[in-house]
């Protein structure tokens, strides 16, 4: 696609990457469901089942290296997301959470994978859907739990509350949990994977433009590419960040509709 | 059709999402869920409760065997104590006994010493008697010998003699 | 809860959100529609405090 957009813009110069850099074609004809961000979500829900069905298979007392490696990942989710947040009654929700890390985590390490170099939570539709995910589960939670009256009763009048502060705090309440709440969580992990992913591509893309150019360009190009690297290291850091804190996220609004007292 | 808008260099707003993308999203993540919670989460959770178990059961044993250690321990104690107040009444036994051996033993030779003193008594006693009577005799004898001799033979007559011996003789009682 | 405090700080960037977007709407709104333009400020401010009032109902309290 690139080639095709520069050849667009032959002599030029330097194309800077855009959202269209995201926007890849299909892999067969034109069927769109054989994109590569489709293909790579596909390929880490095959990696993670893989990785986690060896890990756990013979899951004993004294753990395999590998199965304490796949462990960690599963206690971290189990007791520092789901126990805390959520308290007692975690347990129902740790497959679940576990799913959502697991997935989320993968698919954002994609970006800086070799061959891959494509985080699929940078397509937008993908933390649509998990953040859907997360309202109907957290919305059902607290139906459940609560009774549906009772339940959206107490969120958008809390009890013990002048009555005149409603006007000020009901409209928030109810802007919070049915809107900004799903929106927030699906952008801000949209938005760090697909800033990080043109960042990268800036840099790249720009050494490799730079190595095409004349010698002093030739010269500059390293920098680039070296900034590039560090900002790979850089990613890596965001990319488990914002699977954690979309989890953690996920966790606290489970948690607050279980609670008694909204 | 997003590939026709490509082709105009046109910018795609990139907070529209695809179909596709959806649905495969959906799809995928359902599956995921699906297998991790069948295949992992009760693996892992096995291994939890197993994990727990065996510390548990470890702790359970160490208690056990300190119980068992803290009841020898009592045991021997007691056992100690007993044998320390086993001793202890022997020992008072023992005095007991002793005092009264010796208490036995004095009131013996007590008994002894008073049973011969009044032998001797009575038989200084007897002698005493035997004395007396032998000496009456003697005296009396050697007295009407010596007053025959004084006066005569006048008192041969056996009757007249013995009444003077006696007459002599409860004179003699009487002036002492 | 231990995670309390977390828990307050993420409510917060929601709340703040929705109070910035609720009460700045309506006050631009009501802009729009009496010609003024001091409203949409108002409207913003109302809606931070409006948050920041939530907030503190549900983690300040007790």
């Amino acid at each position: 696609m690139r080639d095709l957009l520069r050849s667009g813009a032959e002599g030029g110069g330097f194309v800077p990457p855009s959202s269209n850099d995201f926007e890849l074609p299909p892999i067969f004809g034109n069927n769109i469901y054989t994109t590569k961000p489709i293909a790579l979500v596909f390929l880490s829900v095959i990696l993670i089942s893989v990785f986690f069905i060896i890990a756990s298979r013979k899951a004993a007392v004294v753990p395999s290296k590998l199965q304490f490696a796949g462990e960690s990942v599963y206690s971290f989710v189990r007791n520092d997301l789901a126990k805390d947040v959520i308290g007692h009654d975690f347990m129902r929700f740790v497959p679940y959470l576990f799913t959502l890390f697991t997935f989320i985590l993968v698919n954002n390490l994609f970006g800086i994978i070799p061959l891959l170099q494509f985080p699929s939570m940078s397509r937008v539709s993908f933390p649509y859907i998990l953040a859907l995910s997360v309202y109907l589960v957290f919305h059902y939670v607290g139906v459940r739990k609560q009774g549906a009256i009772k339940y959206f009763k107490d969120i958008m009048f809390m009890p013990g509350v002048p009555k005149a502060a409603y006007i000020l705090i009901t409209p928030l309440e109810i802007l919070t949990f049915f809107l900004v709440r799903p929106l927030t969580l699906s952008l801000r992990l949209f938005a760090n994977m697909f800033a990080g992913h043109l960042l990268l591509l800036v840099f790249i893309l720009g050494g490799d433009h730079l190595l095409q150019g004349v010698i002093g360009l030739k010269l500059i190009s390293p920098f680039a590419f070296g900034i590039g690297i560090v900002l790979t290291f850089f990613e890596f850091m965001v990319q488990c960040l914002q699977a954690y804190i979309f989890t953690l996220l996920a966790a606290l609004y489970i948690a607050g509709a279980l609670a008694d007292e909204h | 059709m997003q590939f026709v808008n490509l082709a105009a260099e046109a910018k795609i707003n990139p907070l529209i999402p695809h179909t596709a993308e959806l649905v495969v999203g959906a799809i995928a993540f359902t599956l995921l869920f699906l297998t991790l919670r069948k295949f992992v989460v009760p693996m892992f959770e096995k291994a939890y409760a197993d994990r727990t178990n065996a510390i548990q059961g470890g702790i359970e044993r160490a208690e056990k065997a300190q119980q068992e250690a803290q009841r020898a321990l009592a045991q021997y104690n007691d056992q100690l104590s007993k044998g320390r107040e086993e001793a202890q009444t022997l020992r008072e036994e023992a005095r007991v006994q002793g005092a009264a051996i010796i208490e036995d033993l004095r009131a013996k030779a007590q008994e002894e010493a008073a049973r011969i003193t009044a032998t001797a008594h009575s038989s200084i006693e007897a002698e005493r008697q035997q004395a007396i009577t032998s000496l009456r005799a003697e005296v009396g004898a050697l007295a009407v010998e010596l007053a025959s001799k004084i006066v005569g033979e006048a008192l041969d007559d056996q009757a007249r003699q013995s009444r003077v011996v006696d007459r002599f003789l409860d004179d003699l009682e009487k002036s002492k | 809860m231990a995670n309390r405090e977390e828990n307050a700080m993420w409510s917060i960037f929601g709340y703040l959100l929705s109070g910035l977007l609720f009460w700045g709407g309506v006050g631009y709104g009501l802009d729009k529609w009496l010609g003024t333009t001091y409203l949409t400020l108002v409207g913003l401010l109302v809606g931070i405090s409006g948050a920041i009032y939530l907030v503190w109902l549900r983690f300040g309290r007790q």
